[in-house]
C-alpha cells in the first residue's frame, strides 16, 4: 500500500506491506540510517523515534499505521557546528562510549523533557528506561540529560502534517487493509471476514463457526505484541483490520458510577489519568509499572486483554476491581464480566467477529483499598514473575468486605484467589488471618516453572504480596 | 580527577593526557551518522545464513536438500565445500568451520546459504532438513568431570594448570581453622547492543576482504588465511564503528568471518551476515560458567596462612580462548591477598553446550567472586568484621604472589579499599549496626559524601518504581570487595605477539605546519575509547594539539598488528610503543627535512620486552603480568523482604590504575564495568534445558535498565607505573571484578543468609531462606 507521511519535516510516501515496520522503511527505504536495531522486539530502544511527538520504537511500529503521521528521527537533529542541546549534554558529559544506543537515548530525552522540562534524577532514570545502554552504566547519560534540560531546547521541527489518508480495503502484495474510521465499519469487516471473507458475500453464517475462517484477519491495536517476530501467523498475505483510526474507541470517561475505558485507550493514558488515578489506582499503578515509556505510548487496554497473556498487567487490577469487558459485533454488544472472560491459556469468551470495545468499571466505594503489586524480572520493561492485586472495603470495625484479590503469571490465565477472598470476607484483620491469607493464597493457585520464575517462588511472592496487601491497605 | 590544564608539556602545547577533552568519535555517534555494519549500503550484497543443530549432540547422517526447492537461486556450503581445511584457527584448531561428523552442541552450524533477500533465504534454510542420530550430550561441568561419557580428548578437559607456592599440607594443618567454600557462577551473555555482524566481499584470485564489527582485525586475518588456505596478504580485514564487544567479538568474529567468506567465494558476490538477537545469544559464546572451592588456612585473627583452590570452568563443545581464559582465572583466584602457601587448581572441560569464550575480566570475575566471598566467609566463621580481614591480608609492595611474582611497584590495593570505606561511609554503617551477618535488618543509612542526599536513596515519589515501593518492609546491606586486574597478556603473550605502531605525518598545504598525524594501529575503538586515549598519547608526545592527531579505523593491508584489543593491553602496552614511535617520527622527521624530502614520513616502534620480567610457562611461575590495577567497590542494596528482590541503590567504586589518560572515558569504563557487575550478580541468567538456552531473547536475558542501575560514584587513584605510558596501566576489565562480590556481601549484610552462586535471584534466596540455616561456623573444620 501506499503511504504519506512526513520525516524530520520532508513529505515521503513510500509502498509497503500494512505490517512493514518503521524501522525498516527508515533504514531500507528511505536510507536514514541512524535509526538503529538491536533487538526486533521493543526491548532495547534503540530503535526510537519520535511519531507525533510520542517516544515509539520503530521496531513495533506497523506501515500501516503512519499515514498522516509526523516522525522524527535523530537525523533531523543539531550539526556538528551546532549541536542540538542534548547531543550537546551527551558530548559534555562523557556519555557515548560505543554510540549504539545513542540515537535513541537522544530521542528518549527529547520526549522526556518535552513532558517534564525539569525532571529529577529518578523521573530521568525512568523516562530512559525503555532504552539500554550496555557501555556506560547510565552514569554520565543521566547526567547529559540534566545539562540538557538546563539550557533551553529549540522544538523538534515540526512538519506541515500530510493529510492522512484513510487506506481503502486494498491488495498491496496479496494482503487486504482495513483502517476504518467508525465501529460500525470496523464490525462489518469483522464480520465479513468471520463469515467467510468478502468474496463469499453472504455474511449471514453463524458467528460461532467464525474460528475456521477468520485466521486470515489480523486485527491490529498498538502492534506491541503483533509485531513481535513470528507473532502473525503470515504477515505478508493476511489481511489487517486497523483500529487506530476507529474515532471514540479511546478514551476515559465516566457517566454516573461507572467508569468506561475505551479500548484503544493507551497504557501511558491509564498511567496519567487523573479519573483513573482517582478511581482505579490499582490499575493506574499496574499502568505506571507497565513496560517503559515507548511501550506505554502505544500499548491498548484492548490489546492487553485480547492477548490474554497470564503474565498481562492489566487483568489482574481489573479483575480485582470488578470489571466488564465489552464485546461488540455487527449483530451487537454484550457485556461480559471480566472475572469469567477468560476461559484458558490465551482463550477468552470473545468471539472471532467481535472486538473488544471497552472495559467498564463501577466507582468503587469512597472506603475501597486497593493496590496492585508486580514481582517482575527487573524495575523496567518487566514482565512480571507473579503480580497481586487486590481491592476490599474496610468498615470503621476493621471488617473486610467486598474483598477482591487477583493475580498474574501464577495459573494458566489472569485468575481471582476466590479461596482466599472467601476466607476474609466478612472478617476482622488480624495478625493469624494475614498469614492463613498468604498460605491459602500460596495454595491455591497452580503456577509453574517457566524461563522467569519458579513454582517454589511464586507461590511464595504471591502469598506474601497478598499478606502485603492486607497489612499495608487494609488496617482500619 | 579534574583535568591539570593549566600544566604544559616540554613543547609548550597544554598538556593532553590528564584531560578531559570530547572523544574523537563523538559528534558521528550522537548524530546518527557513525557508520555500523548494517549500514553500510552495498547494493549487489547476499545475505548469509546458518542452519544450526537442534540438538546438543549427534552424528550427522546427512543434509538433504527438498527437490522441490530451487537451488540455483542460492549457494549453499557444507562442510563437505569448504575450500581449506574445516577449521576456525584459534589456540588450538578443534572447532570446525561447519559440522561434518558429529555436532557437538545446539546451535551449531551445519550448514550455510546465501540468498538475495530474506524470503528467498528464509525457504531455503527450510528447505534444508539434517538427519542426525542423537549421541549421549555432556551437558553440565559434573558429568563432563566424571568422565562416562568422553567428548573431547580423552577426558574432557580442555585445559589444566596448577599453582603452587610452599607448604600448603604443613600451612592447613598448623592453621587454626580451615574454613571451606564452594562457589559458583553462571553464564553472562555480552549482550552488546549492537549484534555480531560482518560483511565478506571477494576478489579477484580468490582474496578476501571483511568489513565488519570485530575487536581484532588481526585474530580474522590469521584465521581466514588458514581456513580458506591463502596467504595473509590475501586477505584484507576492515573494522567498522563497533556497537560494543566486551570481548564478544574477539573470537567470535572468526567464526562467522569464516561462514560469510565461504558463501561469498561461492556466489562470487558481497554476502552480509547480522545476527539477529536470538542468533546472536544462541550460537556466540558467553562467560564460562564456574564452580571454585576453597580451602583456607587461618588464625584466630584473621591471618590467612594457606589456601587450596580448585577451579572448573565450562568451556563448552570447543577449546577457543579457554586456556586462556582458565589462566587468567587462576593466576587471580588468591585474590588481592598474601597467601604464603597456596596451591591452585584450574580445568576447563568440554560439555556440549555453545563454546565459551572472552568477555570482559577474562576468567577473573568468577574467580574473584569465589575469593571474595571466601574471605566473607572467613570472616563470619571466625566473627570479624570482613574489613579487618582484608586490612590484615592484602597485598602490599613487596609481597610475593602464588607463582612466584614479587610486587616491586607501588600497590594499591591498601589505597583503594581505605578510600572507598571512606567515601561510602562503611565503617558508620557497620559501627552502628554491628558486624555483619549478625545484625537484623538495617535502617540506618551510611554518611552522604556528595550532596545526594542523606538517605542513599531520597527518591521523590514521582514514578513508578518508588510507587511500587513505597511502605515496603525493606532491608539494606552494604558489601565491599577488593580486588585486581594484571594488564596486558598473561606471561610471555605481549612478548610473542611483539605488537608494532606506525605514526604518521602526512603534510598539508602548509607543509609540516599543518600537517596531520595518523595512529596506524590493529587496536579497535569500539566505545572504550581506544582512539580518543591514543590521539591524547600521540599529541602529548609530539606536542601537538590534539586535533591534529587522528586514528584511522584498522584495515589490516594498512596498519601494522599492534595486537588484538584485549586483556586491557591498549592503553599500557600499545600506549607505550606509540610513545616510542612518536619518538622515532620525531628523529626521522628531522633527518627527512635536513635532506630536503618534503613526502609523509613515518615512525615506527616494536614492542620492547622489558628487562628484569620472567614467566616460566611450564613451572607456571614468575612475573604473570606487567603490571597490576587494583580496585574497591562497596555497594548499597535495598532487598524487598516479601518478594526478596535485589537492587543495587547506591555503589562506589575506587580504582588505582597509574594514571587515567582521560578521566571522563576512565571513570565512564568504572561505571559502564560496574554495572555489568550488578547485573551478572543479581538478574543476568541463562537456563538450559537439553542444552538448549531458554533465555535467547532480549524479553527474557535481562540486563539492568536506567531504574536497575544505582549511582555510581567512581574516584581514580594514581600511582604512576614505570612500564605504562606516562604511568597508565590496563583499566577496561578491572571494574567487571569486584561488583558482584560486594553484591553478596551486601545481600549477606542485609539477610543474613549467605549466597554462594551468581546470579543471586530471588528465587535463590528464597531456597537459601528456606533451607538449612547457613551456620558458617559448620563450614569450618579444625584440622
Ligand atoms: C517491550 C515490551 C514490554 C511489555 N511490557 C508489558 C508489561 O509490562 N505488562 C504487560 O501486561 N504487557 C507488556 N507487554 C505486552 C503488550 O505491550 C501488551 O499486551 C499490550 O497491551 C498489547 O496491546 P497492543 O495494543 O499493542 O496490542 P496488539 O499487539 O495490537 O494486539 C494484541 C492482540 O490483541 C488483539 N486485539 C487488539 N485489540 C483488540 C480489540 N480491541 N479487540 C479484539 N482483539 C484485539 C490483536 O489481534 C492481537 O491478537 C510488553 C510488550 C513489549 C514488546
Ligand atoms: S530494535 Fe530494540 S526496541 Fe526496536
Ligand atoms: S554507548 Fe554502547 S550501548 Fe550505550
Amino acid at each position: 500500500m501506499r503511504i504519506a507521511f512526513t520525516v524530520n519535516g520532508v513529505p515521503r510516501e513510500v509502498d509497503a506491506p500494512p505490517l512493514r515496520r518503521l524501522l525498516d522503511i527508515l533504514r531500507d527505504d528511505l536510507g536514514l540510517t541512524g535509526t538503529k536495531e538491536g533487538c526486533g522486539e521493543g526491548e532495547c530502544g534503540a530503535c526510537s523515534v519520535l511519531l507525533d511527538g510520542a517516544l515509539v520504537q520503530s521496531c513495533l511500529v506497523p506501515a500501516v499505521q503512519l499515514s498522516g503521521c509526523r516522525i522524527i528521527t535523530i537525523e533531523s537533529l543539531g550539526s556538528q557546528t551546532a549541536p542540538d542541546p542534548v547531543q550537546q549534554g551527551f558530548l559534555d558529559e562523557g556519555a557515548v562510549q560505543c554510540g549504539f544506543c545513542i540515537p535513541g537515548m537522544v530521542l528518549a530525552t527529547h520526549a522526556l523533557l518535552a513532558r517534564n522540562p525539569k525532571p529529577n534524577e529518578e523521573a530521568i532514570r525512568a523516562g530512559l528506561s525503555g532504552n539500554i545502554c550496555r557501555c556506560t552504566g547510565y552514569e554520565r547519560i543521566v547526567r547529559a540529560v540534566q545539562r540538557a534540560a538546563e539550557s533551553a531546547l529549540p522544538s523538534t521541527p515540526i512538519a506541515k502534517a500530510v493529510a492522512a489518508t484513510t487506506a481503502r480495503p486494498q491488495a498491496a502484495q496479496g494482503s487486504v487493509v482495513h483502517s476504518p474510521t467508525t465501529l460500525e465499519e470496523a464490525l462489518i469487516v469483522l464480520r465479513t471476514s468471520a463469515t467467510g471473507g468478502a468474496a463469499d458475500g453472504t455474511g449471514d453464517r453463524a458467528a460461532d463457526g467464525a474460528a475456521e475462517t477468520l485466521s486470515g484477519l489480523t486485527i491490529l491495536a498498538g502492534g506491541t505484541d503483533l509485531m513481535l517476530p513470528g507473532a502473525q501467523a503470515s504477515p505478508a498475505t493476511g489481511s489487517v483490520l486497523d483500529l487506530s483510526r476507529v474515532a471514540g474507541l479511546a478514551g476515559v470517561c465516566i457517566h454516573k458510577d461507572i467508569i468506561e475505558l475505551g479500548s484503544s485507550t493507551t497504557v501511558a493514558t491509564l498511567a496519567d489519568n487523573p479519573d483513573v488515578d482517582r478511581y482505579l489506582p490499582a490499575l493506574a499503578t499496574a499502568a505506571r509499572l507497565f513496560g517503559a515509556p515507548a511501550i506505554r505510548n502505544r500499548a491498548t487496554l484492548g490489546g492487553n486483554l485480547a492477548g490474554a497473556s497470564p503474565a498481562a498487567d492489566l487483568p489482574p487490577a481489573l479483575l480485582a476491581l470488578d470489571a466488564i469487558v465489552v464485546l461488540a459485533s455487527a449483530s451487537g454488544r454484550r457485556d461480559t464480566p471480566l472475572d469469567v472472560y477468560f476461559t484458558g491459556y490465551r482463550q477468552t469468551v470473545r468471539r472471532l467477529d467481535e472486538l473488544i470495545i471497552a472495559v467498564r468499571v463501577t466507582l468503587p466505594a469512597p472506603d475501597t483499598r486497593q493496590a496492585f503489586f508486580k514481582a517482575g524480572t527487573r524495575r523496567a520493561q518487566s514482565i512480571a514473575r507473579a503480580s497481586v492485586a487486590g481491592a476490599a472495603r474496610v468498615d470503621a470495625s476493621g471488617t473486610l468486605r467486598s474483598v477482591r484479590l487477583a493475580a498474574g503469571s501464577v495459573a494458566p490465565m489472569p485468575i481471582l484467589l476466590r479461596e482466599t477472598m472467601r476466607l476474609l470476607e466478612g472478617r476482622v484483620l488480624d495478625a493469624k488471618l494475614i498469614e492463613e491469607a498468604d498460605r491459602l493464597a500460596a495454595a491455591e493457585i497452580t503456577p509453574i516453572e517457566d524461563v522467569r520464575s519458579n513454582v517454589a517462588y511464586r507461590r511464595f511472592v504471591t502469598g506474601r504480596l497478598v499478606a502485603r496487601f492486607l497489612r499495608e491497605y487494609c488496617r482500619p | 580527577m579534574a583535568g591539570t590544564e593549566d600544566e604544559t608539556t616540554a613543547g609548550g602545547v597544554p598538556r593532553i593526557v590528564g584531560t578531559s577533552p570530547v572523544r574523537t568519535d563523538g559528534w558521528e555517534k550522537v548524530s546518527g551518522q557513525a557508520m555500523f555494519i548494517a549500514d553500510l549500503p552495498l547494493a549487489d550484497a547476499w545475505i548469509g545464513g546458518t542452519l544450526r543443530s537442534p540438538v546438543p549432540r549427534g552424528r550427522l547422517r546427512g543434509i538433504r536438500r527438498d527437490p522441490a526447492f530451487d537451488w540455483s537461486r542460492v549457494s549453499v556450503v557444507t562442510a563437505a565445500d569448504l575450500p581449506g581445511p574445516n577449521t576456525v584457527a584459534m589456540i588450538r584448531e578443534d572447532h570446525p568451520v561447519l559440522a561434518a561428523e558429529e555436532v557437538r552442541f545446539v546451535a551449531e552450524a551445519v550448514a550455510l546459504v546465501a540468498a538475495p533477500d530474506p524470503e528467498t533465504l528464509r525457504a531455503a534454510i527450510a528447505a534444508i532438513s539434517l538427519d542426525i542420530e542423537g549421541l549421549p550430550a555432556v551437558l553440565t561441568m559434573e558429568d563432563a568431570l566424571d568422565g562416562r561419557i568422553v567428548i573431547w580428548g580423552t577426558s574432557n578437559i580442555l585445559a589444566e594448570y596448577c599453582v603452587s607456592r610452599g607448604d600448603v599440607a604443613a600451612a592447613l594443618h598448623d592453621a587454626d581453622l580451615v574454613v571451606e567454600g564452594e562457589y559458583r557462577t553462571g553464564y553472562q551473555e555480552h549482550l552488546y547492543i549492537e549484534t555480531n555482524g560482518l560483511v565478506a566481499i571477494p576478489h579477484d584470485g580468490g582474496a578476501i576482504e571483511i568489513v565488519g564489527s570485530l575487536q581484532c582485525p588481526f585474530y580474522v586475518r590469521n584465521a581466514l588465511a588458514r581456513g580458506l588456505a591463502l596467504s595473509p596478504e590475501q586477505v584484507i580485514v576492515r573494522q567498522v564503528a563497533t556497537g560494543g564487544a566486551f570481548g564478544g567479538k574477539e573470537d567470535f568474529p572468526s567464526v562467522l568471518a569464516m561462514h560469510a567468506a565461504v558463501l561469498a567465494q561461492r556466489c562470487g558476490r558481497p554476502v552480509r551476515m547480522i545476527y539477529d538477537r536470538t542468533e546472536d545469544i544462541r550460537a556466540t559464546t558467553k562467560r564460562h560458567p564456574s564452580i571454585v572451592r576453597h580451602r583456607t588456612g587461618v588464625r584466630r585473627d584473621g591471618t590467612i596462612v594457606g589456601a587450596e583452590i580448585d577451579i572448573v570452568f565450562d568451556g563448552g563443545a570447543y577449546t577457543t580462548l579457554s586456556p586462556v581464559v582458565l589462566s587468567r582465572g587462576i593466576l587471580h583466584a588468591g585474590g588481592a591477598y598474601r597467601i604464603p602457601a597456596a596451591s591452585i587448581r584450574g580445568r576447563a572441560v568440554a560439555t556440549n553446550t555453545p563454546p565459551n569464550g572472552a568477555f570482559r575480566g577474562f576468567g577473573v570475575p568468577q574467580t574473584m567472586f569465589a575469593i571474595e566471598r571466601q574471605i566473607d566467609r572467613i570472616a563470619a566463621t571466625l566473627g570479624l568484621d570482613p574489613l579487618q580481614v582484608r586490612r590484615k591480608n592484602l597485598l602490599r609492595t613487596g609481597d610475593i604472589l602464588p607463582y612466584g611474582q614479587v610486587l616491586e611497584e607501588d600497590v594499591g590495593a591498601e589505597a583503594v579499599l581505605e578510600r572507598v570505606v571512606e567515601i561510602s561511609g562503611y565503617e558508620a554503617w557497620h559501627g552502628k549496626v554491628g558486624r555483619s551477618g549478625a545484625s537484623d535488618g538495617h535502617g540506618v543509612s551510611p554518611v552522604a559524601v556528595d550532596g545526594r542526599g542523606d538517605s542513599p536513596r531520597a527518591r521523590d515519589e514521582q514514578d513508578g518504581r518508588s510507587l511500587a515501593r513505597s511502605g515496603r518492609r525493606v532491608r539494606r546491606g552494604l558489601g565491599l570487595s577488593l580486588f585486581h586486574h594484571g594488564s596486558g597478556f598473561t606471561g610471555a603473550g605481549e612478548d610473542k605477539i611483539a605488537g608494532r605502531v606506525h605514526v604518521r605525518l602526512v603534510p598539508g598545504p602548509a607543509g609540516d605546519a599543518d600537517g596531520v598525524y595518523e595512529v596506524l594501529v590493529s587496536s579497535t575503538e569500539m566505545g572504550q575509547g581506544a582512539a580518543t586515549v591514543l590521539c591524547q598519547i600521540a599529541a602529548e608526545t609530539l606536542g601537538v594539539p590534539l586535533e591534529r592527531v587522528s586514528m584511522p579505523l584498522p584495515d589490516t593491508s594498512v596498519v601494522p598488528d599492534s595486537g588484538p584489543t584485549v586483556a586491557s593491553r591498549t592503553t599500557m602496552i600499545v600506549g607505550r610503543i606509540l610513545v616510542d614511535a612518536c619518538h622515532d617520527l620525531a628523529q626521522r622527521l628531522t633527518d627527512a627535512r635536513v635532506a630536503g624530502e618534503r613526502g609523509p614520513v613515518t615512525g615506527k616502534a616494536v614492542y620492547q620486552p622489558t628487562p628484569g620480567l620472567a614467566w616460566d610457562e611450564v613451572a607456571y611461575h614468575g612475573d604473570a603480568y606487567k603490571a597490576y590495577a587494583w580496585g574497591a567497590d562497596v555497594v548499597e542494596v535495598e532487598v524487598d523482604e516479601d518478594t526478596l528482590e535485589v537492587s543495587p541503590v547506591r555503589a562506589w567504586a575506587v580504582v588505582e590504575i597509574g594514571k587515567a589518560v582521560h578521566p571522563v572515558l576512565a571513570a565512564g569504563q568504572v561505571e559502564g564495568g560496574t554495572l555489568q557487575g550488578f547485573g551478572w550478580a543479581c538478574l543476568e541468567e541463562i537456563k538450559s534445558s537439553g542444552g538448549r538456552f531458554l533465555n535467547d531473547r532480549m524479553a527474557t536475558y535481562i540486563v539492568p535498565t536506567a531504574l536497575d542501575a544505582p549511582p555510581i560514584t567512581v574516584e581514580i587513584i594514581e600511582l604512576p607505573h614505570p612500564r605504562g605510558p606516562l604511568g597508565a596501566k590496563g583499566l577496561g576489565e578491572l571494574p567487571i571484578d569486584g561488583p558482584a562480590p560486594a553484591f553478596a556481601a551486601a545481600v549477606t549484610d542485609a539477610l543474613g543468609l549467605f549466597p554462594c552462586e551468581l546470579p543471586i535471584t530471588p528465587e535463590r534466596l528464597l531456597a537459601l531462606q528456606d533451607g538449612p540455616p547457613t551456620d558458617l561456623a559448620s563450614a569450618a573444620e579444625s584440622p
